[in-house]
């Protein structure tokens, strides 16, 4: 069929229009407008004057700075790989499963990512409360049968913030594995019994190499999500020391919120926009570089 | 090398029967062709064969073993399926090799089977290629060849070559056939096309509904069908079948009526059931009469030229329709009248269980 030439290119513009000025407005804009804002020591409201780098200097040699990055680089090494794996030997066992069964565990486990951040934080506060929490059941007789608050023992505080975040969003990444591995054709692990293949060389050699697009996909995804952690991490810190377990959004969030300096926020968030560019894509490139090997 | 035998092997699915109570004995060598239409069970009975499906009663034998216990990966059988199932993110070096190493195969002996299987089917070129970059007739040998290097006792066919394109296939028939030629290993070839059963059978195990209808040589099959149901699925085009209005004993055989005539047969044998007859013809064997002066008449309602010869479909005075032949260069053209020579020495009568009685 042909078409109007005219007609088509209005009906492109009427399609992608409303997005492009929303994305325009609501994302481009304000990342020039904060990238602009971190060169100046402007306050939280208001303009201010240029200061060239000084904000980026001061940040950078800022102990906090430090602090927050390595808590956060921690906390997507508690999280990144651990819920992968674990989203992966789940989505296999549900795989398995026929009919109503699948459904009925699937959604057990999707369950707790359709849940706000607060009432995962209410949730899991009662489960890990020193005084009636379920968990210090498993915890005192490690502790000389002390109960013991794992959100105020600083060494345990990331470890356990980690716990509840891999037990909230996992559901998202076992549906995308339970996709992936619905995609490898079921005559294929046939072949692989025919061909005397244990269970354990046919998900080393057939099931992993052919879920390995999938997974190189959800540890990108995890990785941008954790490399943002804030949520959790605020709201288990409430009431105790925050600077110990600060992580980067924190930073942010305490620079211009809380301390008024809208310049050094700008100027972290800017860093932080970059770091999780750089490394999204560099682990992308690696996991997909490894996948075509 | 080793017999396959198949004692009252039966399967359903909960309360669906897809299989029922199946005999047979594959002798070694043999190329055994299982034929019958979609959801006969044919398929299902090679999986059983593989052990990728349960047997729910009956026993199965290679060789001297009883397997219907066993995995697959013990049972000494290799399987082509339909759609290959080639590992997509292996080479063909790879996916030919992995059987083998799996067993612990020696380094040297898989590289040289690998390079032999290869060497046969003509794939060298391609053994670094992964299947994504093969064609369709490529995939298909490289499917083969992962079955040839595992050395095994019989090759199951799962309808191999219905994903291949008209000229490939009946290229890829022929070297089948003589690739079996060659290693002589027992195989079993699952299909629905009754001429790649016919070509490349030793013999023919013919299913439908469930049951083994007829095992025999392709000739057994074509011309001594022993059911209705083998009579009409074997053979293109399908044999006739007209009603039969009254038999008689004549000197040589059965005169059958039909159509408002009487024909002459050879066959000797009484129908037990008399009920409802119907006489079975091939059109070869129905040949449209040159002089005028043949046993039956009937209206032309279409003529097919082929070239070699004429299908000629005609309408009896029963209403029945039946295609007969002519010769190339048949004359005829559709509305004239025509007149029909039965070969009563090739006539089928069944009764109304679909039971055969074969002229002699």
């Amino acid at each position: 069929m042909i078409r109007d030439k005219r007609s088509e290119y209005l009906a492109a513009l009427i399609l992608v229009g409303p997005f492009v000025v929303i994305y325009g407005l609501l994302f481009v804009w304000p990342t020039i407008q904060m990238v602009m804002l971190s060169f100046t020591d402007a306050p939280l409201i208001g303009p201010g004057d240029w200061v060239g780098i000084e904000n980026y200097v001061e940040i950078l040699t800022h102990r906090l700075f430090h602090n927050a990055t390595w808590n956060t680089a921690y906390f997507v090494l508690l999280t990144v790989v651990p819920n992968t794996l674990v989203s992966l030997a789940i989505a296999m066992a549900v795989n398995r499963l026929k009919g109503w069964q699948q459904g009925f565990v699937m959604a057990c486990f999707f369950l707790p990512y359709i849940l706000p951040v607060s009432v995962v934080y209410l949730t899991w506060n009662w489960i890990i409360d020193v005084q009636y929490g379920l968990v210090q059941y498993i915890v005192r007789p490690f502790n000389g049968g002390e109960p013991m608050s794992l959100t105020r023992t600083i060494p345990f505080f990331m470890p356990t913030v980690a716990v509840v975040t891999i037990w909230w969003t996992l559901g998202f990444n076992v549906l995308l594995f339970i996709a992936g591995l619905r995609n490898i054709s079921p005559e294929i692990y046939e072949a692989a019994s025919l061909d005397s293949a244990g269970r354990w060389r046919q998900f080393r050699k057939i099931t992993w190499p052919l879920i390995w697009p999938v997974t190189a996909l959800v540890l990108t995804i995890q990785l941008i999500a954790q490399l943002k952690i804030f949520d959790q991490v605020y709201l288990f810190s409430i009431g105790g020391r925050q600077d110990p377990t600060i992580v980067l959004v924190q930073y942010i969030y305490k620079l211009a919120f809380q301390q008024n300096k809208g310049g050094e926020g700008a100027a972290a968030a800017t860093l932080l926009f970059a770091m999780i560019i750089i490394l999204s894509v560099l682990q992308y490139q690696a996991l997909r570089a490894r996948g075509e090997k | 090398m080793a017999d396959i035998v198949l004692k009252d092997v039966s399967k359903s699915y909960g309360a669906v029967e897809v299989l029922e109570r199946v005999n047979m004995h594959i002798r070694s060598g043999e190329f055994i062709v299982f034929l019958g239409p979609s959801g006969c069970g044919k398929s299902t009975l090679l999986r059983m064969i593989a052990g990728l499906e349960a047997v729910n009663a009956g026993e199965i034998h290679i060789g001297e073993r009883r397997v219907d216990n066993l995995p697959p990966s013990q049972r000494g059988v290799a399987m082509v399926f339909q759609n290959y199932a080639l590992y997509p993110h292996m080479s063909v070096r790879q996916n030919m090799s992995f059987g083998l190493e799996n067993i612990g195969t020696e380094k040297g002996e898989i590289a040289r089977r690998v390079d032999d299987a290869a060497r046969m089917l003509e794939i060298g070129a391609l053994l670094d290629r992964r299947p994504a970059q093969l064609s369709g007739g490529q995939r298909q040998r490289v499917a083969i060849g992962r079955a040839i290097v595992r050395e095994p006792q019989a090759f199951l066919l799962d309808e191999p070559l219905s994903n291949l394109d008209a000229g490939l296939r009946v290229r890829t028939r022929v070297e089948l056939a003589q690739l079996h030629q060659r290693i002589g290993t027992t195989m079993i070839f699952v299909t629905h096309d009754q001429t790649e059963a016919m070509t490349l059978a030793s013999r023919i195990v013919v299913m439908n509904n469930r049951k083994v209808e007829q095992i025999g040589t392709p000739m057994e099959v074509y011309s001594r069908p022993a059911s209705r149901f083998v009579a009409a699925f074997v053979g293109s085009p399908s044999m006739n079948f007209i009603p039969v209005t009254g038999i008689e004993t004549g000197a040589d055989g059965l005169r059958i009526n039909v159509a408002g005539a009487q024909l002459a047969t050879t066959i000797r044998q009484q129908p037990k059931d008399k009920g409802e007859l119907t006489l079975g013809v091939r059109p070869e064997s129905l040949r449209v009469a040159q002089d005028g002066a043949g046993d039956i008449t009937g209206q032309i309602a279409l003529v097919e030229r082929l070239g070699d010869r004429t299908l000629v479909h005609v309408t009896l005075a029963d209403g029945s329709n039946v295609v007969a032949e002519d010769e190339g260069k048949s004359t005829l053209a559709a509305g004239g009248p025509v007149s029909l020579k039965v070969d009563g020495t090739a006539t089928h009568l069944f009764d109304a269980a679909g039971l055969a009685y074969h002229a002699d």
